[in-house]
């Protein structure tokens, strides 16, 4: 190590920042808005008892509504299978009349013809 | 600060108060050695703490943390200097210095700092790094993010830099070898 260097190294020595530093740091700290996370945010928002109960009302309401909802989307659907079901049915009827209907009409045309 | 201490200091603000003072004097001299201005290295020196408490959870060890606080002090320091267009030192700007320097003299301490921040942005830094810091060059290089050849030939051209300027401006032939 040259004697220059040595000049540098007690130039560029470490100094302690101006008085209160570490102060004035925490009080920026408590005044900037903490980011967090949207997950972070949810919970950390939750922690307050009114809203913990808010929250629980809110869910339940929510769970109330849902539950509803999928009791009404099943009465619909079972709805929605009679109406297939008996349409199946009379399909299947007008089906077999037409059935009935065709050969009569070849056994008619086959009377004729003889 | 062992491993448990950093990771209670993000909870704890008595704690985190402590890793500031911990680190503050390094942090704020990397700052005040680059932009030579003690306002605006204060005032980036209370952003990386600031930014140090966001990443802290992250943060594995002491050494991570300090490793951490050298590379971001050195990138705000340069966003800042570009950002506020800091003025870069010019040796002309430096009056004479009449008397004969010694190494514990304050004038010439100030005289040698202002030939460091009238270096290229990253020669600077380097320089600061080893000199300040007293980091190796591949360690520098690691908080730097380039290779070490790179870092070794800043440094061999800021001190030939520095030692020129140095006697010429200094006076200080018979100071020789610097």
């Amino acid at each position: 190590m040259s004697r220059f260097e040595d000049l540098l190294r007690e130039a560029l020595r470490r100094e302690e920042p101006p008085a209160g530093f570490a102060g004035r740091v925490m009080v920026r700290m408590g005044a900037a808005p903490e980011k967090m996370s949207r997950w972070q945010a949810v919970r950390r928002a939750f922690e307050a008892p009114r809203l913990r109960w808010a929250g629980a009302v809110g869910l339940c309401v929510l769970l109330v509504g849902v539950g509803l909802q999928v009791h009404r989307e099943r009465e619909t659907r079972a709805e929605g299978e009679l109406a297939k079901e008996r349409l199946v049915l009379a399909l299947q009827i007008a089906g077999s009349k037409l059935g009935l209907a065709q050969a009569k009409v070849l056994e008619m045309s086959g009377g004729r013809s003889q | 600060m062992s491993e448990p201490a950093v990771a209670q200091a993000e909870v704890d603000r008595g704690g985190f108060a402590d890793l500031v003072r911990e680190h503050q004097a390094m942090v704020f001299s990397i700052a005040y050695h680059f932009l030579h201005d003690r306002t605006l290295a204060e005032e980036v020196a209370q952003d990386v703490f600031l930014q140090l408490h966001r990443a802290l959870p992250a943060l594995k060890s002491a050494e991570h943390v300090t490793f951490w606080l050298r590379r971001t002090t050195s990138h705000r320091s340069i966003d800042y200097a570009r950002r506020r267009r800091v003025r870069q030192v010019s040796l002309e700007e430096a009056p004479e210095l009449s008397t004969a320097p010694d190494p514990g003299d304050p004038m010439l301490a100030r005289r040698l700092r202002r030939l460091v921040a009238s270096l290229p942005e990253k020669p600077r830094l380097v320089v600061t790094l080893r000199y300040q810091e007293g980091l190796e060059p591949d360690e520098i290089a690691r908080v730097l993010a380039m290779p070490v050849r790179t870092v070794k030939s800043h440094l061999q051209r800021s001190l030939a830099i520095l030692r020129d300027k140095a006697s010429r401006y200094l006076r200080m032939e018979s100071y020789e070898p610097l």
